[in-house]
């Protein structure tokens, strides 16, 4: 009986991540794993529920109310901490199970070797999360990555340590201590802009813990569900590297763009007004907004759905063009319009609206920098070198909102902003926006 | 469910094989719902919290860090799922 259920939920688990690959079955793939998730933890019971005490239970139930408490009070905005935090727990409770089964009872050597690995995975996973919550919230600046590189150095070796020591309370102790140190530091040094990287990867690690812990307690339906995760994390992390034309080795490096170089322009931009932008805007046919992460800082997601309605009443044509790594997190950009009901039809990726901005009457660039560098094209020399941007370069009018020449996260200039087909209108993104809205009314 | 441990990195295998192929062609749009949803399941070590909890009536110390391997990981599950069903209400709600 209780292996029938198993595979219901093995299957339904499958079939949920299928129906995650498109819009418009991805809320019924939510139910499915949640009702194969419920199968999957009554059948862990095997129908015997009075071995357990009511603090179990207390537990348990506080802590989905917590939970369901958590997510319906969090802004949208903050949807990156959020689910960086929920990902640490996850590895945190893994590698507390690891702990536990170490001190507890006579692991068979190969489960040693299994529940160590779990254990560090699941620390590293724990405290590089919660570091990564307190990056998106902006509570820590970098730090310097060449002490963090030389530490880390000991991550791989303290998985021998088992086969030389005897295996005691306190080397287990100092190998979480280990873990948890490493997952500070790794992540410390990552900056910002590199988020979607990390969350992602450890998003992939609390799989890859709970699918371990799934080999120390013999449950099948953990491996799999653990190791369905682990995939699907990793390719996000592989896509997002992809994105930024970068390794995952050098974006855990950290220290990207600390070195500033070249960052002096030839010329001064040519600075706009927003009646200027809602003039040229009601002359244009076609319009591409770019949303970068300073639209997320400014909150301006309800400036951008009030534009755009403003640009289809005039029938002029608005399409978005997203960047895979913009803002903090995966999609992070799409999850932003969709909640001011932007339909997704309009949301384009880089393939499949590069081909567009030569033919675009205006490109409006809202808070984005790297990912619109024409120099990741043409200067071989310069970091972002060969990272696939978005060519806004070659619409017949750029307007770049952006509050100052200051340069992005790689530390450079961004020749873009001197072109002869660009403007900048110095000011924050919300402000911005709805200057040029009231503009329009005066038209 | 118990298996040889061969056969059980079969299925390690199969499944994460699964699972890439699943996911790569998913679109962008998609992204921070399918991440926060798998990062929901990933709280399925519950189950190896609850499998192990019985076993640990001895030790006061591992029964409290079991303990609070269930909290972390029941949040980690119903905290994933609540919010992954609200960044999905927002698309419906486009269709």
């Amino acid at each position: 009986m209780i292996e029938i259920i198993l595979l219901i939920s093995a299957v339904l688990f499958i079939f949920a991540l299928k129906l995650f690959g498109r819009p418009s079955t991805a809320h019924r793939a939510n139910l499915f794993a949640m009702l194969a998730m419920a199968l999957a933890v009554f059948s862990a019971f095997n129908f015997d529920f009075s071995k357990y005490d009511s603090a179990f239970y207390i537990t348990i139930v506080i802590s989905g109310l917590l939970g369901v408490l958590i997510s319906k009070r969090v802004q949208m905005t903050q949807m990156p901490e959020l689910v960086g935090l929920f990902n640490g727990f996850g590895g945190g409770a893994s590698g507390a199970i690891a702990y536990v089964e170490l001190s507890n009872s006579s692991l068979p050597f190969n489960d040693y070797f299994v529940a160590i690995f779990s254990m560090v995975i699941g620390m590293f996973t724990f405290s590089g999360s919660l570091v990564a919550v307190m990056k998106l919230r902006g509570k820590l600046n970098n730090f310097s990555s060449k002490f963090a590189n030389i530490f880390s150095v000991f991550l791989p070796v303290i998985f021998f340590i088992p086969a030389v020591l005897e295996m005691d309370n306190f080397v287990i102790e100092f190998i979480i201590l280990v873990a948890l140190i490493t997952g500070i530091i790794r992540v410390a040094v990552i900056g910002g802009a590199d988020m979607p990287v990390v969350i992602a990867f450890l998003n992939s690690l609390s799989g890859i813990a709970a699918m371990s812990a799934g080999f120390i307690v013999n449950s099948i339906i953990l491996i799999v569900a653990g190791a369905l995760v682990g995939a699907s994390g990793i390719i996000l992390t592989l896509l997002m590297c992809a994105a930024m034309n970068r390794t995952l080795l050098d974006v855990l490096k950290g220290g990207f763009g600390n070195t500033t170089i070249n960052n002096e322009y030839e010329k001064d931009p040519i600075s706009t007004s927003p009646e200027d932008v809602a003039i040229q805007l009601s002359y244009a046919e076609s319009v591409v907004i770019v949303p970068g992460y300073g639209m997320a800082v400014a909150q301006a997601q309800a400036a951008v759905k009030e534009l755009t309605n403003t640009l289809k009443d005039k029938n002029i044509e608005v399409k978005f063009a997203i960047h895979p790594v913009a803002g903090r997190m995966p999609g992070h950009m799409n999850v932003l319009l969709a909640e001011v009901d932007i339909d997704y039809e309009d949301m384009f990726t880089l393939e499949d609206i590069n081909s567009d901005f030569s033919s675009t009457d205006v490109v409006l660039v809202l808070g984005a920098n790297d990912v619109v560098n024409p120099l990741a094209r043409t200067d071989e020399d310069s970091p972002i070198y060969g990272m696939p941007i978005l060519d806004v370069d070659l619409a017949r009018q750029v307007i770049v909102i952006k509050r100052s020449m200051s340069p992005g996260y790689a530390g450079i200039a961004n020749p873009l902003f001197i072109n002869d087909n660009a403007k900048m209108l110095f000011t924050d993104a919300k402000e911005g926006l709805e200057n040029i809205i009231k503009s329009f009314e005066l038209v | 469910m118990e298996a040889t441990f061969l056969l059980t990195l079969l299925i390690t295998f199969l499944a994460s094989f699964i699972g890439y192929e699943l996911i790569s062609k998913i679109p962008q749009t998609l992204h921070t719902p399918l991440m926060s949803g798998s990062n929901a399941i990933s709280g399925i070590t519950l189950i190896a919290a609850i499998l192990i909890y019985p076993e640990v009536r001895e030790s006061q110390i591992l029964q409290i860090i079991v303990l609070i391997a269930i909290s972390f990981a029941t949040l980690n599950i119903v905290g994933g799922f609540s919010v992954t069903g609200r960044i999905l209400e927002m698309f419906k709600k486009n269709d």
